[in-house]
């Protein structure tokens, strides 16, 4: 992001950082929200709901970004998801690579809705397989990944489910509050900010 | 809220540890980290010694015992849930039950007490000017900028669920927070806009407005150094002896 400064309209950039940094808040707040009524986070997956739909609304380098920090800087402040064990590691990669893949098929690649939804789904599970195989080099979990991630998606199917659901919803929200970005999308300008 | 689960775990105290430079800190994180990561369970004199790093850093750092306590409660059910079940395994999956419970209660430990005595936005701030994390730290710090200005607004959302349906059923409390979550969304971009606009009026060019470092005095350095040598030390003895 800060590389491509020099080449962008400042106001698309502040536009972007601020949009980006106002969902990645969400991202913090909102598990906080389910936690406050007493719902696991693992099983309604708050966090992913905010960072993909950052996927929808900007640019791929910024989405990113948003998927790379979230977890990470929700274990700092909150103490959840935890970084030992990594689970704060493996949403992180997780969430980078949902919300890139998200951002690249509907914004670059300008894909139907529903294509990059599934996508970035998938992305996310194939992923997560391979942070496990990763992470679990470090503290020894030898869980085999298909099993790990078989287990994960039976324990989260209502946070799949939520998203499925949410994120049509909440990137509709967007673009009726921010019409510009229905038609940066048209475009395929790469002015998502 | 559950236990533990906060958005700021600083403990607001005057201790050597929450005055020593926050590079330095990280300095001595690091350290402790590559130690946690290397000791092994068995024998286990290392993990003993670098807990007691740890109590000694959080004695230092004046940390009320509950305190560290209430915040390793939730970890207890994550790390000890699977620890127990790997109790129920042959000798192999016992040992990396053990390896996996010993390392996730010391980094965790390790990162509580360094979030107890440094603000988050002071260790972004450093993060900030490193290299290749700088850009990462800054939309960080935007990040908790944002938090701040939508915390009133889930605040003000609980405060009104709270008078309209003092104990809502399972579908009420669902429906409610689907569509709070939804606007909170709208509301969230429709303010990116007054912010970005803002921003890009002030002078905005692609960076937040860099901090410049302030010195770090050489004891702070050494302390921070030693620290993070000496648990780095006592891993890497435990796992060679």
């Amino acid at each position: 992001m800060v590389a491509k400064a020099r080449t962008r309209d400042p106001l698309a950039l502040a536009r972007e950082l601020s949009l980006a940094g106002l969902l990645g808040a969400l991202g913090l707040l909102l598990p906080v929200g389910f936690h406050a009524l007493g719902w696991g986070g693992k099983i309604f997956l708050p966090m992913h709901l905010p960072v993909l739909v950052a996927g929808f609304v900007v640019g791929p380098g910024a989405a990113a970004s948003v998927g790379l920090i979230v977890p990470l800087l929700s274990s700092l402040l909150t103490g959840m998801p935890p970084m030992s064990p990594p689970l704060a590691l493996l949403m992180s990669a997780e969430l980078t690579v949902k919300a890139a893949v998200a951002s690249v098929l509907y914004r670059r690649l300008r894909l139907n809705f529903w294509v990059a939804l599934a996508g970035a789904l998938i992305a996310d599970w194939a992923v997560l397989a391979l942070a496990a195989v990763a992470a679990g080099r470090f503290f020894a979990i030898h869980a085999p990944p298909v099993r790990y991630v078989a287990a994960a998606l039976a324990l989260s199917w209502p946070g799949t489910a939520l998203q499925i659901i949410g994120a049509p919803l909440g990137v509709a929200a967007i673009e009726r509050r921010v019409p510009r970005l229905v038609a940066a999308r048209r475009r395929g300008s790469g002015e998502e900010g | 809220m559950s236990p533990g689960h906060v958005l700021d775990l600083y403990v607001k105290r005057d201790s050597p540890l929450h005055r020593l430079d926050d590079r330095a800190k990280l300095v001595g994180l690091a350290g402790f980290l590559v130690g946690a990561l290397a000791a092994p369970a068995r024998p286990p004199w290392a993990a003993l010694a670098l807990a007691a790093a740890l109590l000694g850093a959080a004695a230092v750092g004046r940390l009320p015992p509950r305190a560290l306590v209430r915040r390793l409660v939730p970890l207890a059910l994550v790390i000890g849930g699977p620890f127990a079940l790997s109790r129920l395994g042959g000798a192999a999956t016992r040992a990396a039950g053990e390896v996996f419970a010993v390392r996730s209660f010391l980094v965790a430990g390790a990162f509580g007490v360094l979030m107890a005595v440094a603000r988050p936005a002071d260790l972004l701030e450093v993060g900030g000017r490193l290299p290749l994390v700088g850009g990462f730290a800054a939309l960080s710090e935007f990040i908790l900028r944002g938090t701040q200005l939508l915390a009133g607004e889930v605040v003000r959302t609980n405060r009104a669920w709270a008078l309209r349906a003092p104990r809502p059923g399972l579908r009420l409390r669902v429906g409610a927070l689907t569509a709070a979550s939804i606007s909170l969304l709208g509301r969230a971009a429709a303010r990116s806009e007054r912010v970005g606009a803002a921003m890009a009026l002030r002078g905005f060019d692609g960076r937040l407005p860099p901090v410049p470092p302030g010195p770090l005095p050489l004891s702070h350095l050494a302390a921070g150094l030693a620290f993070g040598f000496a648990t780095l030390l006592l891993g890497v003895l435990g796992r060679w002896l």
